[in-house]
């Protein structure tokens, strides 16, 4: 991380970038944050703000958004602008009644929505799905940073249950007109089908639009660890969880639980757990509590896989272990700062 | 009498405190399970408002005449016993004439001798109040809570089923929206229903 700082300071210095040194600077700080020490009080100890976190989150987003277009076409644009209008027009009602400035989080909120349908969703149900997520998801709880739930995925949960036709059978495969119902996932939980896990990495199978090119998410997420914009705890212990339970799963019962690997690449595993898992406001904020989210939000994904008549648990397990959260917080700290009796 | 005067009736205020002020469900927030249970679609709410209004008047009829009678250590048994036997009349009539709608509701109408409206309003107003009075409170609660039913299972009814009492309104290709005929849908529903009555009767700001 330092090494790349100073390699953007070193490149900021050459001549030819002279007349961009404006262009560095900004770039310096949106992903490090400013670096001046302030002379005279106030003094910001942080030096992160909202700002700065959603353009980090949206920039590792872009490798997801650009394979979703390139992959599915230009509707998918098209879903993208139906979500932030929708979910806009809910956020700027809220922020002009409540006399507040209108909240950065929902830039990202609004991006990711789109990204977790799957690519032939009609587009009023884009914009009944962005307007729920952030009227239910955040705005009643008080706006950004108060809400429980991460209002993309309440939105995703509201129209998964409310049309559960248009979403099971809405899928296809990249480059392809043909809709079809088989994820990896479902073929796998109906015919007992592995999908291979090039074709997975490389994004040739159905599935959401941004779930799909799976490169361009591991290195998104890497991205946001390495700018400790996500915390790579939970992440990690998801990921690391969903293997665990899988490979003990498999040996166990091989008919009802896939292998670790294909669970780890199939469906919206990762998407989950680098771009929604680590969401800062709904997920704890102890580092033992992040092990404990990430750890059981992984059990979760494996059993309503495998046991459930759903074939994807990442959505559901999220949504569950954002509702534990401030449980596992509150009894984290209880052990951690436990006096003598 | 003018409306003048009736607005100053005890009757009167009675009755519109059950209608609107103390509206038991936005105000009060009781009887809050069976307005999430059967508000699904129009005719549920219509039949199981009508029950429940019919078991509050015959309750504050029986309680209120009977209030000088009965020791106020048993007078818990004395609700339960008369609203039991009310609610078995409104089970039986629904059997008998309106089989469609005491099937889908079936369990919740034997459910209204445990509905908090009815037994607390015998505990709270009844007990202590003359007959008329007691009655047109009866009256009020028993309305507002049918009127409260009805609007949230129009809108659970158009949105999950695409029909208003069993008439198609929605146009072709209309995709009903399955989680508003689940009981989720009602949270929703009941939610905002709450809030908006609640800015509207300015009970929030206090």
């Amino acid at each position: 991380m330092k090494k790349l700082q100073e390699l953007l300071h070193a490149t900021a210095r050459l001549k030819l970038f002279k007349p961009f040194a404006a262009v560095f600077e900004t770039l310096e700080g949106i992903i490090f944050g400013p670096t001046e020490i302030t002379a005279g009080a106030p003094h910001v100890v942080d030096n992160i703000e909202i700002k700065r976190y959603m353009t980090v989150a949206i920039i590792a987003l872009l490798p997801s958004t650009i394979s979703g277009i390139v992959f599915f076409g230009w509707r998918v644009l098209l879903m993208i602008i139906a979500s932030y209008v929708a979910g806009g027009i809910v956020e700027v009602a809220f922020a002009l009644i409540r006399k507040r400035e209108i909240e950065e989080g929902f830039l990202v909120t609004g991006l990711i929505f789109p990204l977790i349908l799957p690519p032939t969703a009609p587009i009023w149900v884009v914009v009944v799905g962005s307007a729920v997520g952030v009227f239910f998801g955040k705005e009643v709880f008080g706006g950004t940073g108060r809400n429980i739930f991460n209002p993309a995925l309440v939105g995703r949960l509201f129209v998964t249950i409310a049309f559960p036709q248009i979403m099971s059978a809405s899928w296809q495969k990249p480059f392809s007109d043909a809709i079809t119902t088989a994820t990896p996932l479902a073929s796998y939980k109906s015919a007992g089908e592995l999908t291979g896990l090039m074709d997975l990495l490389m994004g040739s199978v159905a599935g959401s639009i941004g779930e799909v090119f799976r490169i361009g998410i591991i290195a998104g997420g890497i991205f946001l660890m390495l700018t400790k914009v996500a915390n790579w705890r939970i992440p990690v212990s998801y990921l690391a969880s969903v293997a665990l339970f899988s490979w003990i799963g498999n040996l166990i019962a091989p008919d009802l639980v896939a292998p670790p690997l294909f669970q780890l690449l199939a469906g919206g595993l990762l998407f989950g757990a680098m771009f929604m898992a680590t969401d800062p406001v709904t997920s704890p904020f102890n580092h033992e509590s992040k092990f404990i989210f990430g750890g059981l939000c992984g059990l979760v994904t494996v059993v309503i896989r495998s046991f459930s008549g759903y074939t994807e648990g990442v959505m559901f397990s999220i949504i569950f272990m954002n509702a534990l959260t401030p449980l596992i917080d509150h009894f984290v700290l209880k052990v951690k700062y436990r006096t003598a009796k | 009498m003018t409306i003048k005067d009736l607005k100053k009736t005890e009757s009167f205020n009675a009755f519109m405190n059950g209608l609107w002020r103390d509206h038991p469900i936005f105000s009060l927030i009781l009887g809050i399970c069976s307005a999430l249970a059967v508000s699904n679609r129009v005719e549920n709410a219509l039949a199981m408002g009508a029950g429940v209004t019919f078991v509050l008047l015959a309750t504050a009829l029986i309680i209120s005449s009977l209030r000088n009678l009965v020791p106020m250590r048993v007078r818990i048994i004395t609700y339960m016993i008369t609203i039991a036997s009310f609610v078995i009349i409104v089970d039986k009539f629904l059997k008998a004439y309106f089989p469609t709608i005491s099937e889908s509701i079936g369990p919740y109408v034997g459910l209204i001798i445990t509905n908090c409206i009815i037994m607390g309003r015998a505990e709270a107003f009844y007990i202590q109040n003359k007959l008329g009075k007691s009655v047109m409170d009866a009256l009020g609660n028993g309305l507002g809570y049918t009127f409260t039913l009805t609007v949230i299972a129009v809108v659970r009814e158009l949105l999950g089923f695409g029909t208003i009492l069993g008439f198609t309104v929605m146009p072709e290709g209309f995709t009903p929206w399955v989680v508003m005929a689940m009981a989720p849908g009602a949270f929703f529903v009941l939610a905002l229903f709450i809030w908006i009555s609640r800015t509207i009767t300015g009970m929030e700001s206090k």
